[in-house]
């Protein structure tokens, strides 16, 4: 549906769009299964940073303040609802991992 | 000898007949905000004044009112009031009125003074100019109010500032900013309405009742002098969307369709109320569960919907999700809450064992199922010498703007998440709710100003925790945990040098 407007041609960009973070893109990354984060938390990365450092410098620094988890232990990894099995050495933009996707895990 | 008007006649020449029919400009020109909805409005002579109130008389009682409430506020702070409260940490639920609510009260003072002027039948504008000078007075009275508060407590300093910046309060800007961006049509069903009306005794009772359990006599005051107020606008919402659907049956999906947003954006927000309600108050009123029982299903449901069923309206879609929520909604939030509140102007920490069993017997089917277990799992680790904090930023919805905190409906441990893609990009919502409400306008949610995209970008200050907590405009001792906190030592150091009384 297009939106009610005063005038036609209503068209803004989005305030969130890609190009307003350099090179970067935001992920949303999401734990299932563990209450504990009440929500999937945003991080900006560069979409060449493999999947490997991803886990090293974001998703472990996240999940560690939960003493109970291992954070070696991550897997059965979606992104944006579909099952996926990431390699290492794949960079998010191998991954198909767009801006603003969600990435989830169990633990 | 001049003829004394009766109250009638004054009020009739005092507003209707100060309107006049244009004779060089068109009516288009002169009112150009009222045809873009889609709204028809055949007679504007057919909408019937709720109040028959003139200015002068307006004047006289508000005066009456204002007089008694500063009464007590100078009272309350000769008689240093604020230390015979029940505990420090009531202050907290003020922080978030002040916070939350009183810029809404000022936004809307401004949107219905500009509504004042452009209605095209002197009825409803007179309506929106009293309640302009209404809402103008309850920022005053809440700002006077509470200020009492802010020689003792922090987190009370900067709250204008902190609504345009702060991640928690973009879920009350963007609900009124939504409103404010409608026409002047939407605007009546969103504020008079769904806030004033559907959802008003769920938003303002809790904080009024929670006054009076908890000592806080001013705002208890404040609260009765806003009251009339209040009945007042619940008055003009029903009258307004009567008057609409009146006037022509085109207008029913439409109003339909706004019952159907404003009901969902004014339940998400209340969440932050929910919060509240179960958590902050030392001293309980009642829980969000029977709050929702008794002021929604069956004042709204059973009473309200079933009048407005002869013009063909039904409740709100979603209605459902509430309801399935009510036994999720309050924990879900002040867990949030718990987690993200060394970035809040206000304090959270754990509920005591006393707590914890009343919330186990308010909420006898979820809550040691589903919650105990967290609030044990934080006394661990704070056991351990540490204190829980999410240190990851939350995902928003692109709607509502909370995080993306809720769970599904029939599955209380997984997050409900929601996404569309729209001109290539994604987007996330926390349920059905708001993702019906972006796909209807797109182009209108895809500016939402989300508090966490735009520390992204660097627009809040800095890329570090320190800078954005600056540009919040954060002091030491607003925020965190409770226990331990500025406010919780300086009450304690109070109580301990107090004299004993008579």
């Amino acid at each position: 549906m297009p939106v009610t407007a005063l005038y036609p041609e209503y068209k803004y960009p989005s305030r969130s769009r890609q190009e307003l973070y350099g090179d970067d893109i935001l992920v949303h990354v999401g734990l299932r299964g563990n209450r504990l984060f009440a929500a999937p938390s945003t991080h900006r990365v560069p979409p060449a940073m493999t999947f490997a450092a991803f886990l090293t410098d974001i998703v472990t620094p996240w999940v560690s303040s939960d003493p109970e988890l291992d954070p070696q232990g991550l897997r059965g990894w979606t992104l944006d609802g579909s099952a996926i099995t990431p390699e290492d050495t794949a960079t998010l933009a191998d991954l198909g991992v767009g801006h603003k996707s969600l990435l989830t895990f169990e633990a | 000898m001049a003829r004394k008007l009766s109250m009638k006649q004054r009020y009739a020449a005092l507003t209707r007949d100060l309107d006049w029919t244009p004779s060089y400009v068109d009516e288009e020109k002169l009112f150009p905000y009222t045809r873009f909805e889609g709204i028809k409005v055949n007679d504007w002579a057919a909408w019937e004044d709720p109040f028959r109130l003139t200015v002068d008389s307006y004047y006289k009682y508000q005066a009456e009112k204002d007089k008694r409430l500063y009464a007590v506020i100078d009272s309350f702070a000769q008689g240093q009031g604020h230390l015979s409260l029940s505990d420090a940490s009531y202050i907290n639920a003020m922080k978030l009125f002040i916070q939350g609510v009183t810029p809404i009260e000022y936004a809307a003072n401004r949107h219905f003074s500009f509504l004042a002027r452009h209605y095209n039948g002197p009825g409803p504008r007179f309506a929106a100019l009293c309640q302009s000078v209404d809402e103008l007075r309850h920022t005053q009275t809440e700002a006077h109010t509470l200020s009492a508060y802010n020689k003792y407590y922090g987190g009370f300093h900067s709250w204008p500032k902190q609504f345009d910046r702060v991640w928690y309060l973009s879920v009350p800007k963007s609900f009124i900013e939504d409103a404010m961006a409608s026409g002047p049509f939407e605007y009546l069903i969103a504020v008079s309405f769904s806030f004033e009306y559907l959802l008003t005794n769920l938003l303002f009772v809790p904080f009024m009742s929670g006054a009076s359990f908890n000592g806080d006599v001013p705002t208890m005051t404040f609260g009765f002098s806003a009251q009339s107020d209040e009945s007042r606008h619940m008055t003009l919402g029903l009258e307004a969307i009567k008057f609409l659907l009146e006037q022509d049956e085109a207008n029913v999906p439409i109003i339909q369709k706004w019952i159907d947003k404003w009901f969902w954006r004014g339940y998400r927000l209340v969440s932050l109320i929910a919060a509240m309600l179960d958590y902050m108050l030392p001293k309980k009123v009642m829980s969000w569960k029977e709050s929702f029982e008794l002021y929604f299903e069956e004042q709204m449901l059973e009473g309200l919907f079933k009048d407005l069923e002869f013009y063909g309206i039904r409740p709100p879609a979603d209605v459902a999700v509430a309801i399935a929520e009510k036994e999720h909604y309050s924990h879900q939030a002040y867990w949030t809450l718990y987690q993200y509140s060394y970035a809040a102007g206000f304090t959270t920490t754990i509920p005591d064992a006393e707590h914890l069993d009343w919330l186990s017997a308010q909420y006898p089917d979820t809550f040691d199922k589903y919650y105990r277990p967290l609030w044990e799992k934080a006394a661990k680790i704070e056991a351990d010498g540490g204190r829980f904090f999410n240190t990851g930023l939350p995902q928003l919805c692109q709607v509502c703007q909370l995080p993306m905190l809720f769970t599904e409906v029939d599955d209380p441990e997984v997050v409900a998440v929601r996404d569309t893609v729209f001109e290539g990009e994604r987007y996330h919502f926390c349920s059905d709710g708001c993702a019906r409400i972006f796909a209807d306008e797109p182009e209108k949610y895809v500016q939402a100003w989300l508090p966490v995209h735009q520390i992204l970008q660097g627009s809040c200050g800095g890329p570090t925790l320190p800078e954005v907590l600056a540009w919040y405009g954060f002091q030491d001792g607003d925020s965190g945990e409770y226990v331990g906190s500025a406010d919780q030592i300086d009450w304690q150091q109070w109580h301990s040098d107090e004299p004993v009384r008579s």
